[in-house]
């Protein structure tokens, strides 16, 4: 048996450490650079204005955007796998006599009769920003794929409603995601409660 | 935005090759698998322990969730008293039906067997939500008319109680059976290659274009022929046994009710359109008495409802023959059936087996075929009513021709001073007299014949004479009704005999003033009137024209001399369908003003050309119209027929397993992936994978309409593929499957 011996390299030249150091430093470079085009891309915004409703907002970019009777605009992740987080935007009439509180109760009798488990987990005030107050409502239903020749599991879901109260209208504001990924989506609602304007 | 679509990993390949590759199995063009999944299967139930109290089949015949069956197993009677209905569909074609969803009773016509029900909640009783609803299956209507004898058909529904899938069953059409009103096939007759049960009734019967010609009928009939299914122990003694409640059902299929008798129902149902008379609301009176038949006897056609004659014997090759009788005491409820033997052997051509109830209290009713070889015997028919013999008849068919003296053809009106017959026919105006003229052949002098005349019933008048000379052998010959006091509004009849027996009957109506000679002035003023609620009706002022979002339409009309029982007509259009008729006995005063019938619609009216007609006896008496925004049926894309059913499954390409809550967008055929902005309105359909990676496009696909979709989750490479297309030999469904690789 013959035995070869592979020794280290002959002691690098200045100029092949400057380039060992640069190429180092391009690619944290180009790193930090995809890392920030990343963010920026997930982070990135759409506008959204209802004249007629006197509402301006930012959606993340990549949501599908629709308007219905029921509602002035909602946006989904359709990305999302399983429940697409929606954020969801309503605005009904009051008197003089209706609080946030009295909105929270019509809305939880009324979703009581169309979402399965429905529970409110708690009602509390929510402080927006330019002096509104607010009443946040969290709470809990399943969600099953409305397919009849589909076997969709049902998905727990916990939504939050952020209502106010102005100018003769309750603005009601929904964000709903899986349960399992809740918190990791709510400040994509924070972000955007902190960019709308109505 | 657009910075995202260049990163996408085309794999347009993939998914139009696969568009391409992968056709479904039907040869012959018709999509089995749409009809099977649109065929449901109906348990009606008590709502307080949903108990099951009847079952049967039903289909849906419009994308929002329209299921068509009949009333006998779904509304509420005496055999069947449960007040929700379940509906259960096929999920897997292999497996019996699963419970989905309740439905509502939106329209039914009792007496023909039809039911109309809505889809309203989910199976666990919350409202469906409208909006959420995937767009379901369903069934195009066929023009049953022209359904041809021996033509070959599909029954489909469900043969057992919920034990086992949809069942196609191969069929042939034996025969049609008249009644009034049926335009000369108010029934098919059908003899399936293997049987049909009972709980196959309410489902449908298909033609080779895959298109609902019929709706298989079976009502139960009592405790004689029927079947009753013990299923559940409802008394609670641990035993199912004859203490518990059966669930009845109907023997063998082997009759359809036409579809077309449904497309009324459909139409106002699909428009959300309610017709209500305010000033006397549609009534069914109470029949007085037990059901009956009586004086049966034999015609071999019939003219205008009417028989051409009355016959004892029919000669060798008669291919026509109607069996009248008159009835009383009947309702929408009583089951009645047709046994025929010949020569005492039992002929199932010529039966009709129990079926609904649908000519009213009391009148004359008839049943028959045409256009059917009679051979040569002796022939008992025998009317059952419940299950039970209400009366029979005996006739020859056989033999030579033979030339005998017959009366035939008779028709009512008012002499004008020329001796002419002048009206329409059958209803006439009030006055001192009326006439009816009749054909006579092969008459020979001093044959002795009477005219007895009746009103409602009883007879008023009678004519005894013979055949004089100078008549001559063939003619028309008039006798004339003149009681004292005059003719007053209500039901008549002639019975025309000749040497003591029956040889023509006819019956006419009485109803509004005079108007010329012959023509009665039953409705008067009708118009459409600029109203929001029935009490400023009266004051308001007409119209002819409505403005787009009109909540209700209002209707006024005078009537004149209606006797109270007379059966009138209702009839709406909207753009010349039919989408609201009603016979219903006359329940208001002889005469009167300001009759009121409003339409309204949930939201707002339909725009359309909206067309009222009034009617008795089929004649039409009286029409207006107006229009609502622009006088035409807005298009509903969603409710045309046709196109092909996208479905398939998203696999991870590595591992091969479905992948669970992905979405599938396909974008509509106005844009490509890039112009594709993630709005709503770009999007033809969505779909979401189920746990195993399946999923469907509810909506069904336009032949050669260029699509494009888009697959894009958490984790993977997204796909998009532009110019997806169906062409007109792809059959549907169109299975798909698409793998996706990890980011």
């Amino acid at each position: 048996m013959r035995l070869i011996e592979v020794r280290g390299a002959a002691t690098e030249t200045r100029r092949q450490r400057q380039a060992h150091a640069l190429t180092l430093i391009v690619a944290a470079v180009v790193l930090l650079y995809g890392l920030n085009l990343r963010q920026s891309t997930l982070e990135a915004v759409v506008p959204y204005v209802n004249i007629q409703a006197g509402i301006t907002a930012f959606y993340p970019q990549n949501w599908l955007l629709d308007t219905a009777p029921d509602y002035v605009f909602r946006v989904r992740d359709m990305t999302r796998r399983g429940y697409k987080t929606t954020i969801q935007l309503s605005v009904q009439p009051v008197s003089d006599d209706t609080s946030g509180r009295n909105i929270a109760d019509r809305l939880a009798l009324t979703r009581a009769r169309t979402f399965t488990g429905y529970s409110v987990l708690a009602v509390e005030p929510y402080p927006l920003r330019d002096g509104f107050s607010a009443q946040a409502v969290s709470y809990t239903y399943v969600s099953q794929e409305s397919s009849p020749f589909l076997q969709g599991i049902p998905v727990v879901v916990v939504g939050l409603d952020i209502i106010t109260i102005s100018r003769g209208q309750a603005l009601v504001i929904t964000f709903r995601a899986d349960a399992a990924t809740y918190r990791q989506e709510l400040p994509r609602f924070e972000q955007f409660l902190q960019a709308l304007e109505f | 935005m657009t910075r995202f679509f260049p990163r996408l990993f085309w794999l347009l390949p993939v998914c139009l090759g696969l568009v391409l590759a992968l056709r479904a199995q039907e040869s012959a063009g018709v999509d089995l698998e749409r009809i099977e999944r649109a065929t449901v299967y109906i348990m009606q139930a008590r709502s307080e322990n949903l108990t099951i109290t009847c079952i049967g089949s039903g289909t849906i015949v419009r994308y929002d969730g329209l299921i068509l069956t009949n009333a006998h197993h779904t509304v509420q009677s005496e055999s069947c008293t449960g007040d929700t209905l379940i509906i259960a569909m096929t999920i897997n074609l292999e497996e019996p039906p699963v419970p989905k969803y309740r439905a509502e009773i939106i329209q039914a016509d009792i007496g023909l067997d039809l039911a109309l029900l809505r889809i309203t909640r989910e199976f666990d009783g919350r409202p469906v939500d409208a909006a959420s609803l995937p767009v379901l299956p369903f069934v195009e209507l066929a023009d049953s008319s022209a359904v041809t004898l021996d033509e070959t058909l599909t029954l489909v529904g469900y043969p057992a109680a919920g034990n086992d899938p949809v069942l196609l069953a191969p069929s042939v059409v034996t025969g049609f059976m008249d009644e009034p009103g049926g335009n000369g096939r108010a029934w098919m007759k059908v003899n399936t290659l293997i049987p049909a049960p009972g709980v196959m009734s309410g489902g449908g019967a298909y033609n080779r274009a895959g298109q609902l010609v019929g709706i298989p009928s079976a009502a139960p009939a009592g405790v004689v022929s029927s079947e009753c299914l013990l299923l559940e122990d409802t008394s609670s003694d641990g035993f199912i046994n004859s203490n518990d409640t059966c669930v009845p059902v109907g023997d063998f299929i082997s009759v359809l009710r036409p579809s077309n008798y449904a497309r009324t129902l459909i139409r106002g149902a699909a428009l959300g359109l309610t017709v209500q008379p305010i000033t006397a609301p549609a009534f069914q009176a109470s029949a007085e008495g037990a059901p009956a038949f009586s004086r049966p006897f034999i015609a071999p056609a019939v003219v205008d409802g009417l028989p051409s004659t009355v016959i004892g014997s029919a000669p060798a090759g008669t291919d026509s023959l109607y069996l009248f009788f008159d009835y009383a005491g009947m309702t929408p409820n009583t089951v009645y059936e047709l046994r025929v033997t010949v020569d005492g052997v039992p002929n199932r051509v010529f039966d009709l087996p129990p079926v609904r109830w649908s000519g009213g209290e009391r009148g004359l009713w008839y049943i028959g075929v045409t256009g059917q070889p009679f051979p040569n015997g002796v022939y008992e028919y025998r009317l059952f009513i419940n299950g039970t013999v209400a009366t029979s008849l005996t006739i020859v068919v056989g033999g030579a021709a033979t030339v005998q003296p017959i009366f035939s053809n008779i028709v009512f009106g008012v002499l004008d001073d020329a001796g002419n017959l002048q009206g329409n026919g059958y209803v006439l105006p009030a006055g001192p007299i009326a006439t009816a003229r009749f054909v006579y052949q092969n008459m020979q002098p001093g044959i002795p014949w009477t005219a007895i005349w009746y009103y409602e019933g009883l007879e008023i008048a009678r004519v005894t004479d013979v055949w004089r000379e100078d008549f001559g052998p063939s003619g028309t010959y008039p006798v004339n009704i003149e009681p004292p006091g005059g003719l007053v509004p209500g039901r008549y009849r002639v019975d025309i005999g000749m040497n003591g027996l029956l040889s023509l009957t006819g019956n006419f109506i009485i109803a509004g003033a005079q108007r010329g000679v012959a023509l009665p002035g039953v409705f008067n003023s009708i118009e459409f009137v600029r109203a929001t609620t029935p009490r400023e009706v009266t004051d308001a002022s007409p119209a002819s024209n409505y403005p787009d979002g009109a909540e209700a339409l209002f209707l006024r009309f005078d009537w004149e001399l209606i006797g109270r029982g007379i059966p009138w007509t209702l009839r709406w259009r909207i753009d010349d369908e039919i989408f609201y008729e009603q016979t219903v006995p006359w329940n208001s005063p002889e005469s009167g003003a300001d009759f009121i019938v409003q339409v309204d619609a949930p939201g707002r009216l339909p725009d359309g050309t909206y067309t009222v007609e009034l009617l008795i006896r089929d004649i039409l008496l009286a029409t207006t119209e107006a229009t609502v925004g622009i006088g035409q049926l807005a298009i509903d894309e969603l409710a045309q027929p046709g196109g092909a059913q996208l479905r398939g499954q998203i696999i991870d390409a590595e591992t091969g397993r479905g992948l669970e809550g992905v979405t599938f967008v396909l974008i509509s055929d106005q844009f490509s992936v890039g112009d594709f902005t993630w709005l709503q309105e770009q999007i033809y359909a969505l779909a979401i994978t189920d746990r195993n990676g399946f999923f469907e496009i509810d909506r069904p696909l336009r032949i050669g309409a260029p699509y494009s979709a888009i697959i894009a989750t958490d984790g993977y490479l997204p796909v998009a593929a532009d110019g997806l297309e169906v062409a007109p030999e792809d059959t549907s469904p169109i299975d798909l499957l698409i793998p996706l690789t990890r980011d």
